[in-house]
Formats: C-alpha cells, structure tokens, sequence
C-alpha cells in the first residue's frame, strides 16, 4: 500500500475543503458517541470493564514472546501450519507462493488491515493472482482504488451516488439504485459467485488465544466465515501483538471490541477456529495456515514506552472520539492505520523522519485515551516521540530538529530558571511583538506565527505583566504583604 | 563453519525475549457478569429480547411435535422449495426428511451429496434456508452457539438467505463463558470451528445506514423447544 | 485565614494579567489570602510538548523550588495543574528525591473552580448576572483532571444566570499550543466548530477556565464574530460581582 504520510498538510487540506463529509463525519460523531455509551452501560461497571481489558492488553505485550511461544505450540498440535514472517518480503513472498504451487486463481479476502499494512493483495496481483476484497466496504474502496477513510468502515464516506455509479460499471448492477440495500444486494451476488468457487480464503486475525492456538474473528457480514469455510486453504494472517492468554480474556476483549467499535453487545459473527477441518466434514479448510507477521514489532518492542502501542485492538473508538479526524477525515494519515490509532503506530512502523505530521497534528485533547479499551495513553505517546525526534533516537529513524527552535529552547531553559532573566527577556521581546498592535489587539505579527494569524487576533502583550503588577496590588493592599516564609507580616 | 541462518521464529522471539521486560502487574478482578444471577425463565426472555432487537424472529413451542408444525407455518410463510439440513443431535430426531414429503420440500443433508463441490453447489444455489439446531443460546445478546464437525456442516447456516436454528431451551445459558468451558473444555477434542451467531448478517459500509443479509442470512429464526 | 500560592501560566502573565487580577480578588472574596512568588516563571509545557524533556526538567525543579513548600497551589489553569500533576513525577523519575518532591506537590496543586469548590467549599461568590451563559469544558480541566462540576457549580450559584447547554461542549477547541499555528487550517476548523455551537446555543457569554482556550476562541470571536464575548470564569466572577447596592 503506497504511503503517503508525509502529504499530510496537503491531504488534510483536501479533506477539511470537503463540507458534505465534514457535516457527515460530525453527524456520525455524535450518533457513535451515543451508541457506544449506551452499549458500554449494558456492564455492571463501564469503567471497571474497560479497564481490565487495558489490562488483559498489558499483560499480553509484558508476555508477548512467552504468549506466542504457547500459541503456536498449541496450533500446531491443533494441526495448523505456522510461517513466521519478520517482514512484508517474507510473508508476501510465502502466501503468493502457496498460492502459485496449488494454482490458485484467485483469493477471497477478509478485512484484514495488517495485510494492507503488508501490501499483500499488490503482491498477490503482481504475481498474477487476484485478490477479491469481501468486505462491502473494502470492496467498494477496492473497485475505487482508493484507501481506506476509517479502519471500520473504509467507505464509509463514498456517496451512495458514487456506489451506484461504480456499481453499474463494474459489477453489472442493472437497476440504476440510490437504495444501499439494493446496491449491497448487488454486490451480496457478486461476491456470492466468488465465495462459491474459492479455493482459498485470506484473513486477518482478531485475537489469538494462547491457551488454546484457537484464532478468533469478528465481523457483522459473514464474509470472513465464507473465506474460513468454503475454500480448502485457510490462509490467517496476524501481526504479533494479537495474542492474548486464554478464552476468558478473549470473551472479555470481544464485549469491549464490539461495544467501543461499532456499539454492539456483539457482531453477529464471532468465528473460532482451532483445526483443520476433521476428515468426515463436509466443508471447512484441509489446511489451515497462520501468518504471523513481525514487519518491526520486535524492534519496536524494545522500547518499553513505544511498545505500549502495540495494546491496540483495533476497535477504531479512538477515530470516532477525534476531533480532529472528525475535520480531516482518513485519508490524511496517509497509510493503512489512521486516526489516533495510526498516529501512534505507523510512526512506529515506517520511522519518524516520515510520519513527523502524525504525532504533532494533535491538540493532545485526550479524547481517544478516555476511550480506549486497551489503555494506551496516546498523548503521552506523541509527546515521546516529539522526544525522540529531539534527542535524536536512532532506532525510531528520527528528524533531527531545526537549529532556531534547538536555540530557543536553549534560552528558554536558561531563563525559566532564572526569574529576573525571564522578565527582562518579557520587556525585550514586547516592543517586537506589539509593533503591528492597533488599540491593543494584534493583527498580525511578523515571523513564524502566520498560522496563528491567519483567522485569530491576539491581545497585545500587556503592558504591564501580572509579575510587574503584583508589587503593586500588595502595595495598594499593605494588609496582603507576607514574609518570606509565607507567613503574613 | 558455515554459520546457519536463523529462522525467522528464533529470531523474532530472541528478539523479543532479549527486549527490557516487565512485571506482570496483577490482576483486579475480573468484572462480574451480572446475568449469571438470572433463572431459565428470564434468560428465555432476556434472549429472546435481544435476538428480536436485532430483527431475528424467535418461537416458542413445548415440543418436537410443535416444532414440526412450526416448521410447517415457516415453509409455507418463507414459500420453501428446497432446504439444506444439519443431522446434528437437535434436527436428526425431527426426521426432516419425512416431514418434507408431507410438506411439499425438498429436504437434503450434506451427506447426500457424494462429494464436497455438489455439496457446496447446492447449498450456494439451491438452498432456500438452511436448517440447524444449536448446542447453545445466550442470553446476555440473543446469541447462538453453533460448534460446527460432521453433522453440522459450516455453510448451512451461511449460505442460505434464511437460517432456521432449533434450540432446546435446556441449552440457554446466561453467558458465552458457560459456552465456552463446555466446547472448550477439553484440548484434545477441540472442534474445527465454533460460531457465535447474533442474528442475520448485515453491514453498515454504505454511508452508516445499516441493512441485513450482507453475505450471510438475511433473515434468522431461532425455535426454543420445551 | 487560609494562604494559598498563586501559580499565573505565562500566557495569562504576559497576554492576560487581568485574569490573574480577577483569580486574585475571587480567592479574597472566597475568603483566602493569595500570594504569588515573584520566582515563578513557567511551569514547562512548551518544552515538554516540543519534546524538549531535559530542558522540561529544569523548569519542573525550578517550579517545585519556588512551590515546594506552599500548603496550597492554585491556579487558574487546566493544563498547568496537569503538567505539574501528571508530567512532573513522570519527567523526574530517574531522580528519587526530585520524584518524591513531585509527587508530594502534586497532591496540594489545584485549578482555580476545582479549589473553590472542592476545597474551600464555596460555591456562591456574591456575584449575579441576567442571562444565559454557556461553559467550554477545556481537554486538560475535563479529562485532565476530571473536573466538569465545579466551575458549573459556581455559575449556576450566579443569581439571574441561567447556563444552557452546548452539543458539544467537552469537544477540543483546536488550540493545543503550537497546533494552533502549525496546523492552523484544522485548527480553525475546529475552533470554527466550536463557535457555531457557542453562537447557535443562545448564550450571551461563552465561559471557561482556560487560557489558550480563551486565547483562541476568543481571537477567533474577535476576528470574524467582533460583537461576541468570551470570558475566563475568574472575569465573569469579578465584572459580575455584587456590591452592597446590588443586594438591596
């Protein structure tokens, strides 16, 4: 999947212009809101429930090697193959070559937004196997060729014109319909034909249970059971951080995935494999095989801080809480991860120096912490690889920062600490700053806050500062004055 | 000596197991499930409630003699030609077969079919509704339990637009976990597969607005028995 | 009486020191004598979000010198209180006493309506204002620190004001410090939204208890809605307080 993290000014631009998805997303911002509190008070204790799942995601990255090493004992001896694979090359490499040797034709794909992550469904192509998106959709996005605008609901912004019109085209839907039942009709039909003939089914991976190697997805559609069950090869792919410790903690999760994700007690599929199929069933894979994908996770998992990324459920609750994803919408993020969750991740993944906009176009709100039920803490993430990027941490493939904002800072730190050197800097920079000041409001000020201008005035930096002031509001007030040790004269 | 690469899965856990590692902090408790406390009578309403909410259609009837005329109603309602069975331990004592031939459908099983593919062409193209019982309802979410192995093949309660589930009501339970020690309990009898099923299919992916019968079901009805 | 240390963000210090005039005379009204610490500069912030840590670091020790051994810190900023609060311990961990210190200082720091309310237990301040009001729920003072109720409960103790409600009042304005100019189209998008809300909810007064909220809402009010006021809480208090005629 081409990236695109560093058009993120541009992107957003393009974004914040378009008004019909603007009022669309704010709409949806408040009916999500509503869904999901109203789902979440269905537990005894929201809060209490939410944070055991931060806990239950803690616990599995503190023992992710021991969680995986227990996983996959228990797959294989369930009879499922297991490929490791450090990266892209090496899966995309591994799955197209299974593929080729049965001469497989096509693949059916579940929503799997590692996979997008891999670009596997380009490698597959390339190597002349055709990759059908069954995802509504991800199959619209697909045919559109565009990525995906929320990780949930990756069309989710597509007119019901443009379905229609796409539909017409490329799927021979014949009765020109705005109805989204009848236009999903078409594509139920479509897809039908594909699902019948599979010879191999690709998904993604919702939870791994360790105590068990049982894979579990979660969906509304059925098309991830089709892929699982009508095809003779089950192809699971899952990044590293899937796994948790047993079915208990597995339940657990899928409650608060379907309650923060789309305000549901429960998707109507939740699908748990643990086997191939037996030998007297009459339909199910012969042979299923899982991915397991590293793509920089072992490196990122050396940091204990960075690594508490690696939490994340996938439940998209943090998109919906953004307001700043509710301007700008997906696209912006410029890969297959976006909103909070991709801020804190494709960082992580693709290096700081090309992802530099994703963890500084936030107000740090905190609105997406308030609602995540693995417990990350995105602000404070952000805030540390600003860090990194200031201490020049090589592993996280930093950009170093520019020399004038170094010396600010360098001044900076000399004068917090030194009260009079503070002030006397104050009175310095005052008459710079007021120069364009017209009855105390500025306009605009010269220099690096053009930005600030652009739609706001600022009061003119006062005159006097409370500091100047303060002697003479206890001069005017003799009962106020106090001692050096706080006690009153 | 040559030295031998390592794999891919030595080197992703040596690298994971050589990162700075944490203590395990332990655990509150874990939330209580409030439906536990509930008797058989109000998780029969409780699933029923909420497998209605989600447009799912639920019958009560005392036995299997009732079930079948259940059936009936639904055939002649739903206009069935052809229906695809399980032969799981709830459909195989109604004898489908016979109640076909007094009600004018076409009843097949999986295992008619000499082969897989006839199988799945059949149940891709010729299938009507597909009709399943289920070794659990749960309460907490109008959910069914379906574990899927010889006598309840996978696609019978997928393809079809409509999926008939027959449940004895001696089955419901308040919560997954009581499905799950059951299903799970022993390692080395773990099933293929194992579905919760909430309801018919849908999506939401068209701007927000939600319909059924995506790629699964449209349309799922469930018959408590006793 | 009770002294309490007032901390003034330089935001107010240098852009609104009337805030810090009106913070003053609210703590006397509340029965408090205020003192500030000619010492004080910033609390850190702009170092800690640029990602400046070691140079956040110096601010934090100077900060807890200056407030080590104040009973009470109070200040009439969110996101001050949560620098201290939260980020301090954090940023100085390595450093057992300077730890200890921040820990132990961050149990006696408060923002303003949080103070009053919670702990001075003060709620009617003698002040009356005919009309509706609205209340920004700042990201620092509502999720920070989870304070939503206090300053709501000094409004309505407000006689003749009626506080009527945003759809989104707990909703970021887009200010976030160097957001505001480094991504200044999505910040005003956001600030644009906030102002809608304030505009179409009948409010004659939009308040708050933040300073860069104030900053920002209050210069984009002053660009493109001039007639429209928005106020710090401390303000609204102090231009509205009864005198001895009002209560006649």
């Amino acid at each position: 999947m081409e990236i695109k993290t560093e058009q993120f000014s541009e992107v957003a631009r393009e974004g914040l212009k378009n008004a019909h998805a603007h009022a669309f997303l704010k709409l949806r911002a408040n009916f999500v809101r509503a869904r999901r509190e109203t789902a979440l008070s269905t537990f005894p204790d929201a809060a209490a429930a939410q944070t055991y799942g931060a806990t239950i995601r803690g616990e599995a990255i503190a023992r992710l090697p021991e969680l995986l090493e227990e996983f996959e004992k228990n797959a294989l001896a369930n009879g499922a193959r297991v490929f490791w694979a450090r990266d892209a090359k090496e899966a995309n490499e591994y799955i197209v070559n299974l593929a080729k040797e049965k001469g497989i034709e096509y693949v059916t794909k579940g929503k799997s937004m590692v996979t997008e992550e891999l670009g596997l469904n380009e490698a597959l192509e390339k190597n002349g196997v055709k990759a059908w998106e069954t995802d509504l959709g991800e199959f619209i996005i697909q045919l559109l060729h565009l990525p995906p605008f929320h990780i949930v609901g990756p069309a989710i912004n597509i007119s019901v014109e443009k379905v229609r019109d796409l539909f017409i085209e490329k799927i021979n839907l014949k009765e020109p319909t705005l109805d989204p039942v009848q236009l999903g009709y078409a594509a139920r039909l479509f897809l039908r034909d594909k699902f019948h003939r599979v010879r191999m089914g690709i998904t993604g991976v919702n939870i791994a249970v360790a105590e068990t190697g049982t894979l579990i997805n979660v969906e509304n559609e059925g098309n991830i059971r089709f892929s699982k069950s009508s095809p003779r090869t089950q192809v699971s792919v899952m990044s590293l951080e899937k796994v948790v410790p047993n079915l208990e903690d597995a339940l657990h999760l899928v409650r608060l995935l379907c309650r923060n994700c789309t305000g549901q007690k429960l998707s109507v599929y939740v699908s748990m494999d643990n086997t191939p199929k037996k030998d007297d069933e009459m339909d199910g894979p012969e042979e299923l095989i899982i991915v397991i994908v590293d793509n920089g996770r072992s490196k990122i998992y050396q940091d204990k801080i960075a690594r508490e990324a690696m939490r994340c459920i996938r439940c998209g609750a943090c998109l919906n809480s953004c307001p700043v994803y509710r301007e700008i919408g997906g696209y912006a993020y410029g890969w297959a991860y976006s909103g909070p969750m991709g801020q804190v991740l494709n960082p992580l993944l693709l290096g700081l120096e090309r992802t530099q906009d994703l963890y500084r176009a936030t107000t740090l709100c905190g609105a997406c912490k308030g609602v995540c039920p693995a417990g990350i803490d995105h602000p404070s993430l952000f805030l540390q690889y600003r860090a990194k990027d200031v201490l020049s941490e090589k592993t996280f493939r930093p950009k170093k920062r520019g020399p004038t904002e170094r010396s600010f800072f360098r001044l900076w730190t000399w004068a917090v600490a030194r009260y009079w050197l503070w002030n006397l800097g104050v009175r310095m920079v005052r008459p710079f700053i007021n120069k364009e000041a017209h009855e105390s409001v500025l306009r605009n000020v010269r220099g690096p806050f053009e930005g600030w201008f652009r739609s706001r005035d600022l009061p003119a930096m006062a005159e006097k500062t409370f500091h100047d002031r303060w002697k003479e509001i206890q001069n005017q007030n003799p009962e106020w004055k106090i001692q050096k040790d706080n006690t009153q004269v | 000596m040559e030295k031998v690469k390592q794999s891919a899965r030595d080197e992703i856990l040596s690298k994971l197991k050589s990162a700075p590692r944490e203590a395990v902090a332990s655990r509150p408790d874990r939330p209580v499930l409030k439906e536990l406390s509930l008797i058989r009578d109000e998780l029969i309403e409780m699933f029923s409630k909420n497998l209605v909410q989600e447009t799912g259609v639920v019958h009560r009837v005392k036995d299997r003699q009732e079930a079948l005329e259940k059936l009936s109603q639904i055939a002649q309602e739903e206009r069935l030609k052809k229906v695809m069975i399980a032969t799981d331990d709830v459909v195989a004592p109604l004898n489908l077969v016979d109640w076909g031939k007094k009600n004018n459908v076409e009843v097949m099983t999986p295992q008619d079919f000499g082969n897989r593919d006839s199988y799945v062409d059949a149940v891709f193209e010729e299938t009507d509704a597909g009709i399943t019982g289920a070794d659990f309802a749960v309460a907490e979410s109008g959910t069914l339990g379906l574990v899927h192995h010889r006598n309840r093949a996978r696609l019978v309660s997928l393809s079809p637009i409509l999926h008939i589930a027959i449940v004895p009501v001696e089955r419901m339970v308040a919560v997954y976990e009581q499905a799950i020690e059951k299903v799970f309990g022993k390692k080395e009898s773990l099933p293929s597969q194992f579905c919760f099923v909430t309801g018919p299919s849908m999506t939401a992916d068209i701007r927000g607005i939600p319909f059924k019968g995506m790629h699964g079901p449209r349309k799922v009805i469930a018959i408590l028995v006793g | 009486m009770e002294v309490i240390s007032i901390f003034i963000p330089c935001t107010v210090d240098l852009f609104l020191p009337h805030i810090a005039e009106d913070t003053v005379s609210l703590l006397r009204r509340a029965g408090v004598k205020p003192i500030y610490h000619k010492e004080q500069t910033c609390c850190g912030q702009p170092a800690i979000n640029a990602g400046y840590r070691e140079q956040a670091k110096k601010a934090a020790k100077h900060f807890i010198r200056v407030f080590g051994d104040d009973e009470k810190v109070v200040s009439p900023s969110g996101s001050c209180v949560c620098m201290v609060k939260y980020h301090y311990p954090e940023l100085l961990a390595e450093e057992s006493e300077w730890r200890r210190r921040a820990e132990e200082l961050s149990l006696r720091i408060y923002e303003l309506s949080q103070y009053l309310v919670d702990v001075r237990k003060v709620e009617d301040v003698g002040a009356s204002f005919d009309g509706k009001v609205a209340y920004h729920e700042s990201c620092h003072i509502v999720r920070g620190l989870g304070v939503s109720e206090q300053p709501k409960k000094l409004i309505r103790a407000v006689r003749g004001t009626q506080l009527v409600p945003l759809k989104a009042a707990d909703s970021c304005c887009g200010f976030g410090g160097e957001f505001a100019n480094s991504y200044p189209d999505i910040s005003e998008s956001m600030v644009k939204d906030k102002v809608e809300d304030y505009l179409s909810s009948g409010a004659d007064l939009l308040l708050l208890c933040e300073p860069g909220c104030l900053l920002n809402i209050g210069g984009f009010l002053s660009r493109k809605h001039p007639g429209k006021k928005v106020l710090h809480l401390a303000s609204f208090l102090a231009e509205y307080q009864e005198t001895m005629n009002d209560k006649r």
